[in-house]
């Protein structure tokens, strides 16, 4: 029962993952109010008609963080919120997080310009990963095996006009056994988990990477919870791989997919983010 | 009922509700409902630098 509450569902399109999240809500009796991102606008007054909280699942990075600040300022509660938004959705600020708290994650070196960017990746060595600090689905991210490669790269990156490409991402690459791990996030919980498996070295889900289930070991959910509350928890996809050395955080996604995810495991994903949604509405 | 945009091949409504992306079964254009009744759809918006999860 909806015991007065309603939702807010701030989206860009609807996805298998929206469609689950409205049927989730509609099988709790919670009214849903939609807030389509291309078409709502923000006064400094707070509006009538609010939710009693927001789930923001704009896939823009930048409309969301926005979106989020504005339903903060009327005083909705945001999931995610918005600091966790701005600081998951950029690369470069997680791993400060994660390091910061002593999470493990790959060795990774940040560069400003494409001269210090050459630096950087021979300083982590080959092969290295070069990856935007915004944007995800495996997009733009390249393998550097070589010195030759690298140089190649880097004159694309520097012919491209958005700022956010001459900050440079450089990670060691992480050997892995033809997969990595995704371990789901509501709250203090790891919900699920699952192997993606691919041919590639991108184990994007969106990039064709076929799931499994995985077993929740104490090693997965400790990092992954770790992982989640370092960027300021909430509903949270952790992204893992399996060093020599034991797991390493790669990515912590705050506006997670998990059409695969659900492929995989009895629990229901949408109803978990549901309910989690909306006992941030009651406090 | 209603026609792709891009390949005018016939498409139909079903169970989809308003926002929902789907490709055409024909020339597999992503799409995107923008009303139930009269069933309509436009192409999906194009994705963005910053879109992602």
């Amino acid at each position: 029962m909806s015991n007065g509450l309603t939702l807010g569902l701030f989206l860009t399109i609807v996805r298998p993952e929206e469609k689950a999240i409205l049927a989730a809500a509609e099988r709790r009796g919670v009214p849903v109010v939609r807030f389509d991102d291309r078409e709502v606008t923000f006064g400094l007054e707070r509006p009538d008609g609010l939710p009693s909280v927001l789930l923001n699942r704009s896939v823009s990075h930048t409309r969301s963080v926005y979106a989020g600040r504005c339903f903060e300022h009327y005083g909705v509660p945001t999931v995610n919120a918005p600091d966790v938004l701005e600081l998951a959705g950029d690369k470069v600020r997680t791993s400060l997080r994660l390091q910061e708290r002593g999470v493990p994650t790959p060795r990774t070196v940040v560069a400003l310009s494409a001269e210090a960017a050459r630096k950087a990746i021979d300083s982590i060595g080959y092969p290295a990963v070069l990856k935007p600090a915004i944007g995800s689905w495996g997009r733009l991210l390249a393998k550097v095996d070589t010195a030759e490669d690298a140089e190649q790269i880097l004159e694309h990156k520097e012919a491209l006009a958005s700022p956010i490409h001459s900050v440079f991402y450089v990670q060691e690459y992480v050997e892995k056994p033809g997969r990595d791990l995704r371990a789901f996030v509501v709250g203090e919980e790891v919900v699920a988990a699952m192997f993606r498996r691919s041919e590639s070295w991108r184990t994007n889900s969106a990039r064709g990477a076929v799931a499994e289930a995985a077993p929740l070991t104490p090693e997965l959910r400790e990092t992954s919870l770790r992982a989640a509350d370092a960027v300021g928890g909430g509903v949270l996809a952790v992204d893992l791989m399996e060093g020599k050395g034991g797991l390493v955080v790669h990515e912590v996604n705050p506006t997670p997919e998990f059409k695969a995810l659900q492929g995989t495991t009895d629990v229901d994903v949408a109803e978990r983010i549901v309910d989690y949604a909306l006992r941030q509405g009651r406090r | 009922m209603t026609e792709c945009p891009e390949c005018a091949a016939s498409v139909d409504g079903g169970e989809k509700i308003v926002g929902e992306i789907f490709p055409c079964p024909d020339c597999g254009t992503e799409l995107e409902v923008l009303k139930t009744a009269p069933f309509a759809v436009e192409p999906a918006p194009r994705e963005a630098e910053d879109w992602g999860e």
